[in-house]
């Protein structure tokens, strides 16, 4: 089970109290209507499925309720951050995780 | 096992020398929700300063407030203040929501010298990240629960009705479990 | 006391005799026992048969990594279990075991002719012997696999046994209570700091049980171990005995395993018989010891021929000599300690055997000084005797040549092949090992996980060299923690630190290729059959593991992984480290389903949630169905009848006067703010805007790819505030989708969602007398049509109790649904029910509620939807708002392939010999196609209709709505059924039973 920080409530706390909400990032076009088939599509339908850090959203289910983002890397399953929805994509750069010593 | 869990046949489900777990009698309750800059009005509206950190509990006269998420909070009052609340907050013209949940949930108070222990038992969370005198909502064994914590070892545990039943057998459960350990 | 008792030695309390059972023979061993001490202090060597070639076997280790001595234990109805480690199972009075894989007995064994037809056993039989003739595998094969398979008896009856689960959070959790992890219990003391530590054994002290020779800081080791228990305990350390840490998973979670009454006598009241922690540690340390490896050799099976640690094991631990007159082979010092603590209590150790040709001076003196024969640069080529080794084969080896063998007799056979590390869990942590020559074994390297590894673990060998480490790591994981550690100083005298080499299979002058010498004894695999598997072709040790099954036993290769692996690095020609191991998985041990189930089985077997009314409709004989989470009486049969009958007479009575249903679980949102209808009209297809308040209207919400999720009425009850239903199924995810688009979305509006969901009580009344019922009891408005027409929502007071009060019908009646605060329910319900007994009241379930319903052609989001269903071909687009600028699933609606035609349409069936269909079967256009036919539809809903005389069906057929008339097919497995396709409206098309 994943500890996973809530940036509303600021607490590290057991997956059990979360639900996964799928990628981030991924805003509702103003008007749908106004896009194409293909375009639409992008929206519905295509997701990035990155091996690495990955931009997805949670939702503090058992908690506040709220729903926030997160970039977790898929290789290791661990959190690099968490920070509110609506904010813009953290710097991968500036995230620093525990990965293995190169030999 | 079927036990009936109602706020209005309050009354201990099971006491042992590890615990106790009874069923509160309703009080008023009232969700609130609102933006930050309507708090000041609200609180005035309600008779207490509302506070701003997720689990932070706050007291007025006859009433209770606890801060559950960045906009929602929970009210507690006796019953017969819950049309006044709602009168007096429907005068603040900033926006907000304030609904009457009195009959949404079953309060249990567990108590006794192995209380956070019992919460163990379906808590995931760290029972001890809750200070005295705070709150949090969490799940316990499967339900969404709001959790107060009143002392060291006493608590309030918030539950909607229908789960009250489910939850209910396993704190007899382990009510009785834990008074075996210790015996 | 028995003649392989030793007075004096062991921590077995032999003034406490404690008597048990196995095979039906009664045994008497001593308070502290193990089943395998017990029996070997009777001198029962014999306690199980091989799965595969069901060959005589006896214990060969004293832990939880036995692979042979696999026993069945009862105790009185229902408590039986198979595969428990006779070393691990500790006795009680009134225990009853058996042994498993025998029959008729356990001495006398008709399976083992599969012991004499080894050759056609070998790797990968059952991929060769089973292939041909292709006829023979339904009558022949499957059943003597069958027949064959499984280890053990399963448990006929049903577990009368309470299991249980807690959460646990600590700063600090060691797993493992020998000298590394006391070392770094004591290292890492501090105040505040929370500190578990976990061993799987009776009690703590891991190695130190085995060795009461050592001095730990001037005293005994036993005497400081329990001062040392007792400080720590006091200190706050929280120690748990019997208990194994089973996983090891993400961020520091670990799964503990407790065995609460496996031990005792009598079961306490109230109690467990297993409890699940789940624990989550900031720091873990790791002090798990090392296993001791076999060595492989031809005959290295037999009862008798026993790991040295574990011989050394059960004399000092337990007080019992493994034989009078062993033989110890061995490639690694240790096994030397175990010579001379038998030869100490009158065992006539009748030789030492050594594989290497230069062996520690102290060692070989100390031997001769005993007068223990001493052979160095031997090799064992077999051993001999039916039921218990009699003897074994020794020979000289001088460089690649075996010289000629001699035989020794003996009662017992003692082997060491070093030892391996246990790395189980932080191999779960997906860790990274690396390969160490010098000991030829794997150690731990790298892991992200906060946790370190002390003692044995790391390839130190020795008391002091564990107490040393464990100090040391304590110290490092306090630091993590930011407390400054404590100084460990501890002297250690009669240490006993070796060294060894490791071994492939043992020399031998004999034909290899007949040789019996196992790696894996519990699935019978020998180094054969591993060679055997590299010259077929298999590369990958994942490879050589499938077709052997090598460490795919219950013991998870403890015993067999590094043997197997040199034996393959060997054959392959390769280094082991580029060969590499197969990955360990949790549980550690094997671990009961009671464990993991904990406390959800039996009536809490998962969440059931149950309406304020729900103890009316189990007192008045209801028979429930599962909706989601929640359980809802389902019909209520009257003495004689069945389900068709209870339900069509509660759909007739309700049809000709009124009927009373439980409609709580129905969800329900309030919606409230400015900007509310703003919301409601983006979330829902249809127009909100213009909907008065009281006024209600029946919402369908669909998901942005333009598919129905959910709908339901929703009442105005004020400008700003709109009561929300939803399914009983979908509240939550609707409450989901709806806080996520507001959240995420649109987060600029000014509107909150409030589940009340559970804040109402939800009476349903329908018939021609609802009204008439009602009226009485209702404060604030007129049941009348001008007043009350349908559709309308109004706050008002029933019998005294605030309500919401609508008008609706799910039925085709005149309907009404009374919402007063949950806990009220049951009490209106009884009211209702009083009054209602002059009109005949009927209640009714949820089968009726689908009956009636569907004779109206009302949809159920879920059954007549499968998510793949528009509003327009289901027959709605009647509540899509055109000309709305944008809704939840506009777009979505727009896409080509939901706009094309020949979709499936929701259309009414029924059939030409008025039989009921099934639900979910498959329609076809025309029957006397080949097969396989095209399917074009299936079958969504059907009942028998009272109202309508026959059966009736909802069905998804390919462009259903242009083939009304038309006649479909519907094949079952006995016959085809014929058809016609209608509209979905039954009963009363026009409306008119809704007025009132």
């Amino acid at each position: 089970m994943l500890l996973i920080h809530c940036p509303y409530c600021n607490e590290t706390l057991p997956e059990a109290e979360f639900t996964y909400a799928g990628e981030a990032h991924i805003v509702r076009p103003p008007d749908p209507s106004a896009l194409s088939d293909d375009e639409w599509e992008g929206f519905l339908f295509i997701r990035s499925n990155v091996r690495g850090p990955h931009y997805e959203r949670w939702r503090h289910m058992h908690g506040c309720g709220r729903f926030f983002n997160a970039v977790r890397d898929t290789v290791s399953d661990r959190f690099l951050t968490t920070y509110p929805a609506g904010q813009p994509r953290p710097d991968l750069a500036s995230l620093t995780a525990a990965s293995e010593p190169s030999k | 096992m079927s036990i009936q869990i109602s706020s209005l046949t309050p009354g201990v489900l099971v006491e042992t020398r590890a615990a106790r777990v009874s069923t509160q009698p309703a009080p008023g309750r009232l969700s609130l929700r609102a933006r930050k800059p309507a708090l000041p009005a609200l609180g005035a509206a309600l008779g207490l300063t509302l506070p701003e950190c997720i689990g932070q509990r706050a007291a007025g006269d006859g009433t209770e407030a606890i801060c559950l998420g960045p906009d929602e909070w929970t009210i507690l009052t006796s019953a017969d203040l819950v049309a006044g609340l709602m009168a007096a907050s429907a005068g603040v013209d900033q926006p907000h929501s304030l609904v009457d949940i009195s009959g949404r949930e079953v309060t249990l108070r567990i108590d006794g010298p192995r209380a956070a222990e019992l919460l163990s038992l379906g808590c995931p969370r760290d029972i001890d990240g809750i200070a005295v005198g705070e709150g949090r909502r969490t799940v316990f064994d499967g339900a969404t629960v709001v959790l107060w914590r009143d002392a060291d070892n006493s608590f309030r545990m918030d539950i909607w009705n229908s789960f009250a039943p489910h939850l209910a057998q396993l704190l007899d459960i382990g009510a009785r479990e834990l008074a075996a350990e210790s015996a | 006391m028995s003649q392989y008792r030793v007075p004096g030695r062991g921590r077995v309390d032999t003034s406490r005799p404690v008597n048990f059972t196995f095979d039906g023979r009664s045994y008497r061993g001593a308070q502290g026992d193990t089943v395998a001490s017990a029996l070997l202090a009777n001198g029962v060597h014999l306690m199980g048969r091989s799965f595969k070639y069901h060959r005589p076997r006896g214990a060969i280790a004293a832990g939880s990594e036995e692979p042979n001595a696999l026993i069945g234990t009862r105790r009185g109805p229902g408590r039986f279990e198979p595969n428990t480690r006779a070393t691990v199972q500790e006795i009680w009075n009134g225990l009853e075991t058996t042994s498993q894989n025998k029959f008729p007995s356990l001495k006398w064994d008709v399976g083992a002719v599969n012991d004499a037809a080894y050759m056609m056993f070998s790797a990968g039989f059952y991929y060769k012997t089973f292939m041909w003739p292709k006829s023979f595998w339904n009558k022949v094969y499957e059943p003597f696999i069958r027949a064959a398979a499984g280890l053990g008896v399963a448990p006929t009856e049903e577990d009368p046994d309470q299991y249980a689960s807690r959460y646990l959070h600590c700063d600090l959790l060691i797993v493992g209570a020998g000298p590394a992890g006391l070392a770094a219990a004591r290292a890492a003391l501090a105040e505040g700091l929370k500190i578990v530590m976990v061993d799987e054994n009776a009690e703590p002290g891991g190695t130190l049980l085995s060795e009461p020779q050592a001095r730990i800081d001037g005293r005994p080791a036993w005497d400081w171990l329990a001062a040392e228990i007792a400080a720590l305990k006091a200190a706050g350390v929280r120690i748990m005995t019997r208990t194994t840490a089973i996983g090891y998973y993400h961020q520091n979670m670990l799964g503990l395993c407790e065995r609460v009454t496996d031990h005792l006598p009598s079961l306490p009241a109230d109690t467990p018989r297993e409890r699940m922690w789940r624990v989550r540690a900031r720091q873990v340390v790791l002090a798990q010891g090392a296993l001791e490896k076999p060595l492989v050799f031809h005959g290295n099976d037999r009862p008798g021929v026993m790991l040295a640690g574990a011989a050394q094991t059960y004399l000092n631990r337990y007080g019992v000599k493994v034989g009078n007159a062993p033989v110890v082979v061995t490639s690694h010092d240790s096994a030397w300690y175990a010579a001379f603590d038998l030869q100490a209590v009158g065992a006539r150790v009748q030789a030492i055997v050594d594989t290497r040709p230069h062996v520690r001076e102290d060692l070989v003196n100390e031997a001769r000084a005993l007068g223990i024969p001493v052979r160095l640069s031997h090799t064992v080529t077999a051993t001999s005797g039916r039921l218990r080794i009699s003897g074994v084969r020794v020979n000289p080896v001088s460089g690649a040549t075996v010289g000629a063998g001699q035989q020794i007799g003996c009662d017992a056979l003692l082997m060491s092949g070093g030892w391996t590390p246990s790395l189980h869990l932080f191999s779960h942590t997906q860790g990274k090992l690396a390969w160490d020559d010098d000991l030829s074994t794997f150690l731990p390297d790298w892991t992200r996980e906060d946790c370190v590894i002390a003692g044995a673990g790391r390839g130190l060998w020795g008391i002091e060299a564990a107490l040393k480490d464990g100090a040391e790591r304590g110290r490092e994981v306090a630091a993590a923690l930011g407390k400054p550690g404590n100084p460990v100083a501890l002297s250690v005298e009669n240490d006993r630190p070796g060294s060894g080499v490791s071994m492939k299979e043992l020399p031998t002058d004999r034909n290899p290729g007949r040789a019996k010498a196992f790696v894996d004894y519990q699935n019978d695999v020998t180094a054969k059959d591993l060679r055997l598997a590299v010259r077929e072709g298999m590369r990958s040790i994942e490879h050589v593991k499938r077709y052997t099954t090598n460490g795919m036993a219950t013991d998870q290769g403890k015993m067999s992984n590094i043997n197997g692996l040199n034996i393959a690095a060997d054959a392959l020609g390769r280094p082991a480290p580029q060969v590499g191991l197969t990955t360990f998985r949790p549980p550690y041990t094997p671990t009961t389903f009671g464990a993991f189930a904990g406390y959800q089985r039996g009536a809490h077997f998962e969440v059931t949630r149950k309406t304020q009314i729900d103890p009316w409709a189990a007192a008045n004989g209801a028979v429930f169905e599962p909706v989601g989470q929640w359980r809802r009486a389902w019909y209520f049969p009257k003495a004689g009848e069945d389900m068709e009958a209870a339900v069509r007479r509660e759909c007739r009575e309700t049809r000709a006067s009124v009927g009373i249903f439980d409609a709580s679980t129905l969800g329900k949102i309030e919606v409230v703010g400015p900007d509310a209808v703003t919301f409601m009209e983006r979330m829902y297809t249809n127009p909100w805007a213009k909907l008065g308040v009281g006024r209600c209207r029946y919402g369908l919400l669909l998901g942005d790819d333009g598919y129905i999720r959910d709908d339901g009425v929703i009442g105005r009850m004020a400008q700003d505030r709109f009561h929300v239903t939803t399914t009983t199924g979908g509240a939550a995810r609707v409450m989901n989708m709806m806080e996520d688009y507001l959240q995420t979305e649109w987060p600029d509006l000014d509107v909150w969602l409030t589940s009340t969901t559970e804040q109402w009580s939800t009476i349903a009344l329908n018939g021609p007398n609802a009204a008439k019922l009602l009226a009485p009891f209702v404060e604030g408005v007129e049941l009348t049509e001008d007043a009350f027409p349908h559709m309308s929502c109004v706050q008002c007071t029933v019998a005294g109790m605030p309500a919401r009060l609508f008008r609706v019908s799910f039925t085709g009646e005149i309907g009404f649904e009374v919402n007063v605060p949950a806990p009220m329910g049951a009490a209106l319900w009884e009211i209702l029910w009083q009054a209602g007994q002059q009109y005949g009241i009927v209640a009714y379930g949820t089968e009726t509620m689908h009956v009636l319903r569907a004779e109206k052609g009302y949809i159920i989001v879920g059954q007549d939807t499968d998510g793949t269903v528009t509003p327009f071909d289901a027959g709605m687009g009647w509540a899509v708002g055109k000309n709305k600028p944008d809704f939840v699933g506009k777009r979505g609606l727009a896409r080509p392939d939901l706009a094309a035609k020949g979709r499936k349409q929701l259309v009414g069936l029924l059939t030409e010999d008025r039989s009921k269909l099934e639900e979910g079967a498959q329609i076809v256009f025309d029957p006397r196609q080949p097969v396989p036919m095209t399917m074009v539809g299936h079958v969504t809903s059907s009942y028998v209709s009272d109202a309508v005389g026959r059966p009736i069906a909802l069905a998804l057929v390919e462009g259903g709505h242009d083939r009304m008339g038309e006649t479909v097919h519907i094949a079952m497995p006995d016959r085809v059924i014929a058809a016609k396709i209608t509209g979905t409206v039954f009963v009363d098309p026009e409306n008119s039973r809704l007025k009132i």
